[in-house]
């Protein structure tokens, strides 16, 4: 059963922060942390146009979850949690990913985002094409995948 | 014997022939074998490093290469990852 203090998904549109805020509210939270990925104009010293981001969209998705459940584990099982990332190209000044939590307060909300965001970068089974303005373009390197224990 | 498809995912859907390949392998094999049957089947010594740094996963889980292949009809092969 899906558990609804969480919401994780990969989608092909544009990502809403308001969807993730709404969801990440509760009376006893006075507390909203949001992250948001965007696509940048250069990396290492090459100009960027688009990055084309490619995900496994189900195993993603169970990874959010787990990462989530370990965040509830850690700073409280009251916490909501919102990670989104998109797939596709995008332009410069897209947002990629959305992670957002709250909490009743903002300690928690701080560190459980912080450790979402990192785990996301180490742990997610997505991957980045970009594309740069000499028509070029390069995946990018990454982390190597750990099996699940 | 059986058939098993592995799904090439980011930096290595370019190093196949498609995005799918279809494997042969043993019943009783592990992933580390379905990882060199792979690479048979990948050109260049770009694309063998790359799976070299790769993880093989079912929809479930990222699996490790001592184990046994699960019971399923499909992988994927993953390349080391960069989300965000």
């Amino acid at each position: 059963m899906a558990d609804v203090r969480v919401h994780a998904a990969v989608e092909e549109g544009a990502l809403s922060v308001d969807a993730a805020l709404a969801h990440c509210a509760a009376p006893e939270h006075g507390a909203a942390a949001v992250f948001v990925g965007r696509v940048r104009n250069l990396n290492d010293g090459r100009a960027v146009t688009a990055v084309s981001y490619d995900v496994h969209p189900v195993l993603c998705a169970r990874t959010f979850e787990a990462m989530a459940a370990e965040a509830l584990a850690r700073w409280g099982d009251d916490l909501r949690a919102w990670l989104v990332h998109r797939h596709g190209r995008l332009a410069v000044g897209e947002a990629s990913v959305v992670v957002a939590v709250s909490s009743g307060h903002r300690e928690a909300a701080f560190a459980a985002l912080r450790y979402l965001v990192e785990e996301m970068k180490k742990r997610a089974p997505v991957w980045k094409q970009e594309h740069y303005v000499d028509g070029d373009s390069a995946w990018l390197p990454g982390h190597t995948l750990v099996a699940d224990a | 014997m059986r058939d098993l498809d592995v799904r090439l995912f980011g930096a290595l859907r370019p190093h196949g022939p498609n995005p799918t390949l279809t494997l042969r392998v043993d019943d009783d094999v592990t992933v580390a074998a379905v990882r060199a049957a792979l690479a048979e089947r990948l050109a260049g010594d770009d694309a063998r490093a790359l799976l070299a740094a790769s993880a093989f996963a079912t929809d479930e889980r990222v699996l490790d290469d001592g184990e046994p292949l699960p019971d399923v009809r499909e992988l994927s092969a993953l390349p080391p990852v960069c989300g965000g």
